[in-house]
């Protein structure tokens, strides 16, 4: 068993933030690769001329799932130490509208937006900017959201416990799904008139 | 269809063939059995009421003290800086992520060593690291801070230092009990004495 490397001790944890800078490099570039600096391209997905941001995100997890069950399975990693983010139901609910309609008028995600910046992609600062002030208006009104913020708080769980089903049949219906999610987008982008940007 | 699509969808989809067969897991932590039976006959895991009454004056902040007992008996009365989080609630996910606190020192109390010691188990088991048990629990630190007994003339200096202590504790946390007659009038007034160094002591060394 040598995974995961820092909770194993392989990596020492003061190295944490250094891995983290350059996982972060590199999801930046696979992004940029991605072609997710445009908001145009990122828009595509609401209109149906360019569906690259379901591809890019459902490959990803597709791959990083994969590769989980497979190393464990294997031996080389222990799946059950992984930090699992907490499901705050309300948080996510309320966040996740907020973060939508940000999306689908902006054309960014925080991510991406910080990807225009860097190839100085005019919209993605104003973004960024209004991601900032969005940010100050959270902090400062916090105490009026710290109930709803901190209410039904789930745990770590994991969805095919809230299903209540197998890891491995959900994992499969996951691929096939992703797969055949992929096969109609293409069919969608047909369909749809082409948009020059 | 582009044709390297289709591979790579026919490596995916085997992919997950291949995970539709691997063998169900037991994915619930805890520790064996044998570990938890070593770790409950080793009585490391109870601190005395003094240890604790010592952090909680220094305020260690790496304390971290829980009255197991329900809302209404902590509401009633605690030790100060506690919070209260009772027994049939430990297994809830914000209450263990409030425990899943490594760098923290989580002491578990409750009237007497039961109901503490019931809550260190169910931990033990969840393989919590660093939980301890108050010894006598929220009765025995009111018994031997709050309620301290002076010891007898002839007590060796160490129950006379530990007494003080316990007073001294005790007005930290409550506020002085000799404080209400008249202060100023008790208050005894000390003759300052100056103690002047000798001239030309020449052990005086210097810079």
């Amino acid at each position: 068993m040598v995974g995961p490397l820092i909770p194993m001790g392989v990596i020492p944890e003061t190295w944490n933030n250094v891995i983290a800078l350059l996982l972060g490099g590199g999801f930046g570039f696979a992004l940029e690769a991605s072609g997710f600096s445009s908001s145009r391209k990122i828009m595509g997905t609401f209109f149906g001329y360019d569906f690259v941001v379901l591809r890019v995100f459902f490959t990803a997890a597709v791959t990083a799932m994969t590769g989980i069950l497979y190393f464990d399975y294997m031996g080389w990693m222990d799946a059950s130490m992984l930090y699992i983010n907490p499901y705050y139901v309300m948080s996510a609910i309320v966040g996740g509208i907020i973060m939508g309609m940000g999306f689908a008028l902006g054309g960014f995600c925080p991510g991406t937006s910080f990807c225009g910046i860097a190839i100085g992609k005019i919209d993605a600062m104003f973004f960024t900017a209004g991601l900032f002030i969005g940010v100050f208006i959270f902090s400062e009104l916090y105490p009026l959201f710290e109930g709803m913020y901190n209410s039904r708080n789930l745990g770590g769980v994991k969805i095919y416990e809230l299903l209540g089903m197998r890891e491995t049949v959900f994992a499969f219906l996951l691929i096939v799904a992703a797969v055949g999610m992929f096969y109609g987008a293409g069919f969608v982008e047909k369909k749809v008139r082409k948009v020059e940007y | 269809m582009n044709k390297k699509y289709l591979l790579l969808a026919g490596i995916a989809i085997s992919l997950g063939i291949g995970i539709l067969f691997m063998p169900e897991k037991n994915t619930e932590k805890q520790v064996q059995p044998e570990q938890l039976l070593a770790a409950i006959n080793d009585p490391s895991r109870f601190l005395s009421t003094d240890d604790i009454t010592d952090r909680l004056v220094k305020k260690d902040p790496a304390l971290m003290l829980i009255d197991v007992r329900p809302a209404t008996q902590f509401s009633a009365f605690s030790i100060p800086g506690a919070v209260n989080f009772p027994i049939d609630s430990l297994l809830t996910a914000s209450i263990q992520d409030m425990l899943n606190q490594k760098e923290m020192d989580k002491v578990f109390f409750s009237s007497s060593d039961l109901t503490s010691d019931q809550a260190w188990i169910i931990c033990k088991r969840m393989g919590l690291k660093r939980i301890y048990v108050l010894e006598g629990g929220v009765n025995k630190w009111f018994n031997t801070i709050v309620k301290a007994v002076k010891p007898a003339e002839t007590a060796p200096a160490e129950a006379m230092e530990l007494y003080q202590f316990r007073m001294a504790a005790c007005q930290h946390f409550f506020g002085s009990r000799e404080m209400g007659a008249n202060p100023v009038a008790t208050a005894e007034k000390k003759e300052v004495r100056v103690v002047k160094k000798a001239s030309g002591d020449k052990t005086g060394g210097g810079c």
